[in-house]
């Protein structure tokens, strides 16, 4: 490998106003998880430089630079109460699962991510087609919102149809569950018990030839 | 933002890499012994402390250690470039060119060289939180651009039948590659850019021109009908998979390419070809053939402008490859992409006994 190496002059086209981070925007990606009787969720929460202040100010209420375990989940608490799930038009309460949050250095850098695992139990999703509703309220003023359903993990789940308002604030999710298969032991049991009738009934029909 | 201006500026340290011979994989033959002979060589030129800090165990967490962040802000392991000297970085580079082809390799180096003019156009002068420790810009002495701030780490020994990985990045670039004997792949790999357009030598490089250029094309080249089902009616302002997304599969979306006409299909794998193409060619031929078998359940999703030169992001997700193209916070002159594959990241398919 022969890469040279030199000092040139270089123009520029155009000068980069040069963020390598996230500078303006409060980034709020949440992923869906749908199961028969639960919807994970999992929420990624990144303050850009120019909002971190507030948000940290947010979270750490008494101003000591750090956050602990009790100002962090009360923010987490917060912002869930922020988010709305409901299925077939029921609302699911929203739980706190874990939270982690970064040095509040980091977020005042625009590369700090809060991360917020929750869990909603849902009615037990019957046979057919069924519909969550997803809203995310928090922060609107200075928020940039992804939401997304993860591929589902229990292959009766099947996600027909979705659908998000333009920022990504919600997200309707049409799926549909199918019905139980029968387990195959079950149907081998009975296939057994099938052919055992079968094999009676034919001795008894030999039994009673002439 | 993107300020059009025209500023001539003197890159004053400590060079420009510039790549103008072919990239080892460009050569016939076994792809793994060259990459394994390019990483040996350049093992040889480290001091048992260098090659103590360059070598990880394969299956260490190093191996999801990576980031699209610049040093400062993220603190990557390997050697870094501006720890080494000439012939180190010389070598270290040649392995990269080995285990890439030499669209690839060119790819890297003009990511590397926009950092370096991002570095001398003051990069990265973000405006820290007022009393945020490291002052404007990063935490503990600042963020860190340029040629200088790429790290190389290999995973394993270098072998031509047990597994290993080659890791090169720094900012706006993770390049992953794990060797299994003869194959290799490179998911998950980041190569993004900012700028997204400078002049170098009096030419106008654009690192990844190509991927805005063939997606734009391709949105234009869906007829009305296929374009209301491409394009999301929604803004996507970031990475959906990106850094920290490993094993994600989300909910495809946009249009199935099982409904493009043969003209429109091939323009589709021409853009996944900017990233697979990465890779050294005879393991890029390989996985495109995998992806193009997978054509009819593979998805494309449009989000933002179909006129060049506006904002859009795109996403092609099949059953072996996710690509994302996202320009980042509303700037077109700052590009983040990411490209997966959901069944073998870091060569897990190639794993499994």
């Amino acid at each position: 490998m022969n890469a040279r190496c030199a000092v040139l002059a270089v123009c520029l086209a155009t000068l980069p106003s040069a963020s390598a981070h996230r500078l303006d925007e409060y980034l709020q990606a949440t992923r869906l998880s749908i199961d028969l009787e639960r919807v994970d969720l999992e929420i990624d929460l990144t303050p850009g430089v120019a909002v971190a202040s507030k948000i940290i100010d947010s979270i750490d209420t008494d101003r000591d630079g750090e956050i602990s375990n009790a100002e962090g989940a009360a923010y987490a608490r917060r912002m869930l109460r922020s988010v709305t799930l409901s299925v077939d038009g029921l609302t699911a309460p929203i739980l706190l699962v874990e939270s982690h949050f970064p040095p509040p250095g980091d977020m005042s850098h625009g590369i700090g991510t809060i991360q917020l695992r929750a869990t909603a139990k849902v009615p037990a999703a019957g046979a057919g087609r069924h519909r969550i509703s997803f809203l995310n309220t928090h922060q609107p003023e200075s928020s940039v919102y992804l939401v997304n359903a993860l591929i589902p993990a229990n292959s009766r789940i099947q996600i027909a149809d979705q659908r998000r308002d333009r920022a990504q604030h919600e997200l309707t999710l049409d799926y549909t569950v199918a019905g139980n298969a029968p387990p195959v032991m079950a149907f081998a049991v009975l296939i057994g018990f099938l052919l055992a009738g079968r094999l009676c009934w034919l001795g008894r029909q030999a039994l009673q030839q002439p | 933002m993107f300020r059009p201006a025209l500023i001539c500026l003197a890159l004053l340290s400590p060079a420009v890499v510039i790549s103008q011979q072919p990239a080892a994989s460009a050569v016939k033959g076994n792809v793994t012994a060259r990459v394994v002979d390019a990483a040996n060589a350049f093992l040889a030129t480290l001091s048992p402390a260098e090659r103590a800090k360059c070598t990880f165990g394969f299956a260490s967490s190093q191996r999801t250690g990576w980031s699209n962040l610049p040093s400062g802000i993220f603190q990557r392991n390997g050697l870094r470039f501006g720890d080494i000297t000439a012939r180190q970085r010389e070598a270290a580079l040649a392995l990269v060119a080995a285990a890439l082809s030499r669209e690839g390799y060119q790819k890297v180096t003009n990511i590397m060289n926009g950092d370096e003019v991002l570095k001398n156009a003051g990069g990265g002068r973000t405006g820290g939180r007022p009393g945020a420790p490291g002052g404007p810009g990063g935490r503990g002495g600042g963020i860190r651009f340029g040629l200088d701030e790429y790290y190389i780490a290999l995973l394993g020994a270098p072998s031509a039948t047990d597994p290993w990985m080659l890791q090169f990045g720094g900012h706006h670039l993770a390049i992953n590659v794990t060797v299994v004997g003869r194959s290799s792949v490179m998911t998950p790999s980041l190569p993004a850019a900012q700028p997204a357009k400078y002049t170098l030598n009096g030419q106008t490089i654009r690192p990844l021109g190509q991927e805005n250029d063939k997606g734009f094309a391709l949105i234009n080249a869906l007829n009305a009908e296929q374009q209301k089902h491409a394009i999301l009616n929604y803004e996507v302002r970031d990475l959906v998979l990106g850094p920290g997304a490993d094993g994600k599969v989300i909910q495809p979306e946009g249009i199935l390419a099982s409904q493009l006409d043969a003209r429109q299909q091939a323009m589709l794998l021409d853009v996944v070809h900017e990233w697979v193409g990465i890779l050294n060619d005879e393991a890029a031929t390989a996985k495109m053939a995998e992806i193009k078998a997978n054509l009819p359940q593979t998805w494309f999703a449009w989000s933002g402008a179909t006129k060049n030169g506006g904002l859009a992001y795109y996403r092609i997700q099949g059953p072996t490859v996710i690509i994302e193209y996202a320009p980042q916070q509303g700037d077109l002159d700052h590009i983040h992409t990411i490209y997966r594959d959901p069944t073998n990241d870091y060569g897990a398919k190639l794993l499994k006994p």
